[in-house]
């Protein structure tokens, strides 16, 4: 392990603030109570579940009561999706979505096709946003959910939910009243300013661990009134909608975060912005063949999704890594199948530049010098793997008649974007 | 990472790598399901092979197996070359999880492609 350890991959997870710590640590010790218990152990724990829920609320403009506590962003969106769906099965069996959801997303729409619900999944074009007059054309008479990120865990782009919050809002009031709209905030959340009631989405997931708090607690937005089919059977928990006895010290990190994140978060985003366009200026003044994806104004501040031009991501990142340096790539090589990142090919770019992308991702303790340091050691890694790769080099030709005996050559689709 | 520190090395220090201009034996493979890709250009004479450069594109396993093939190679016989086997490569980069063997399969696939020009 190198000396230099810079972490730059803060959509994956972040490191637990201190004071974040601090506050869990106390209720590990002071809080051990059941929060259904009647006696006073219990309230107390209860008292702190209900002061971490007034927290997570305000974050997002809600209302406590508003707020269901679950294990995580997975755990969120399939509540959210197949509580609406199993809720609303009576009214239609239609989900529209997009092509770039989280795998939790994705996944639990996939699982309800093959139960006989149908999906639209909609496009993103090259700049990585939905439209909503796509929205708007995908809705039927048997739609009875929308799914669609508030930002790409990817790219980082920021999605038009607050629009289609509107049109579904306009639908429901022309008697389409089974019609939801859930928005998967994991990404967005403490990086960009929430608000249910400006979105007009229904119901709404979090992440704690993309807060600066722990991994293992999550929330779930689900307005007053949308009716929800609970996945956790067993027990009266969080208004009968999640059996299970409460995280009680990872619910309590968890409101710590939010409060943090809901005072903190204009000087968030300057920060990240600013180490963000730092960084990327100079990448793209030391390394030629770059190709930057998804929109470059309408995304989260934190985060660059860049492809390196002949070259592939998972060299280029353990190349980082072993220098000390943590980014990460959405496409991965295994048993021989190359499965490059859903999110960088719904772009509509070719294989090469899907798997060549890396993303980087800033958080709230990076420095300038830290980013400075990134950017030298990527044009290193870079620079190395460039000349190593048959890419960017004339192509062999087969002709038995020269000098040099040349083998067959396999050639795979390569365009010159 | 479960990578050994000779893959770690080769990865950091890639051995041999470009192309040789006096090359009489050039193969380049492609894995056409991952897009993996290796060149090896060899320079053989009197059945031995004298120098040995590669060039690669695709997953951390495919761009070490090409640099500790060339080590392997350098200096052996084209017999004793042809006698290489996926699993001596495996072993020589330290192991590789099951999934990424295929890395290993393209660098001896091109070798026997580059070797069978000068046989």
């Amino acid at each position: 392990m190198p000396d230099r350890r810079i972490y730059l991959d803060h959509s994956a997870t972040t490191p637990v603030d201190p004071r974040v710590a601090e506050a869990m640590a106390r209720s590990l010790t002071e809080n051990f109570g059941n929060p259904s218990s009647v006696h006073g152990f219990g309230q107390q724990a209860r008292a702190a579940v209900d002061r971490a829920r007034r927290e997570v609320a305000a974050l997002l403009n809600a209302k406590p009561n508003e707020i269901i506590f679950t294990s995580g962003g997975t755990e969120g969106n399939n509540l959210a999706i197949r509580g609406t769906c199993e809720a609303s099965a009576a009214h239609g069996r239609h989900i529209v979505t997009s092509a770039i959801e989280h795998p939790s997303v994705r996944g639990v729409c996939s699982a309800l096709e093959q139960r006989g619900w149908e999906v639209t999944r909609l496009p993103v074009y090259e700049n990585g946003i939905v439209r909503v007059d796509d929205v708007r054309d995908a809705l039927r008479p048997d739609t009875v959910l929308v799914s669609v990120m508030l930002a790409n865990n990817e790219i980082g782009t920021i999605q038009p939910v607050r629009e289609i919050g509107a049109l579904i809002r306009e639908r429901r009031a022309n008697g389409h009243k089974h019609l939801y709209l859930h928005t998967d905030a994991v990404q967005a959340a403490g990086r960009m300013t929430l608000n249910v009631e400006e979105l007009g989405c229904d119901l709404l997931t979090l992440s704690a661990h993309k807060l600066y708090a722990p991994k293992g607690t999550g929330a779930l937005y689900v307005r007053r009134g949308v009716r929800l089919v609970g996945q956790n059977i067993g027990g009266h928990q969080e208004r009968e909608r999640r059996a299970g006895t409460e995280n009680v010290p990872g619910i309590v990190a968890f409101g710590e975060a939010a409060r943090l994140a809901r005072e903190e978060l204009q000087e968030r985003i300057a920060h990240d912005a600013q180490l963000r366009d730092r960084f990327e200026s100079k990448v793209a003044n030391v390394i030629p063949d770059l190709v930057f994806n998804g929109d470059r104004t309408i995304r989260l501040p934190h985060l660059s999704n860049i492809s390196f031009r002949y070259i592939e991501g998972e060299g280029l990142l353990i190349n980082l890594d072993l220098q000390g340096v943590a980014v990460s790539t959405g496409s991965a090589c295994s048993s021989g199948t190359l499965e490059p990142s859903p999110v960088i090919r719904a772009l509509g770019v070719n294989d090469e530049v899907a798997r060549g992308s890396i993303r980087f991702s800033f958080g709230k303790d990076n420095t300038d010098s830290e980013a400075d340091d990134v950017v030298e050691v990527l044009a290193q890694a870079v620079e190395r793997l460039r000349a190593l790769s048959p890419l960017n080099k004339p192509r062999i030709i087969t002709d038995n008649t020269d000098s040099v005996l040349l083998s067959h050559v396999q050639r795979s689709p390569r365009s010159s974007s | 990472m479960s990578y050994s520190a000779t893959f770690k090395d080769h990865l950091a220090r890639p051995r041999n790598a470009g192309e040789l201009p006096e090359a009489n034996a050039v193969a380049e493979e492609s894995n056409p399901v991952c897009g993996d890709r290796l060149r090896l250009s060899l320079a053989v004479h009197d059945k031995r092979i004298e120098a040995a450069r590669y060039l690669a594109y695709g997953c951390p396993p495919t761009l070490v197996c090409g640099s500790v093939l060339t080590e392997m190679i350098i200096g052996k016989t084209i017999a004793e070359a042809l006698n290489l086997k996926r699993v001596d490569l495996l072993n020589a980069v330290g192991g590789l999880p099951s999934r990424k063997h295929h890395a290993a399969a393209l660098a001896i696939e091109a070798l026997n492609v580059a070797l069978a020009r000068v046989m």
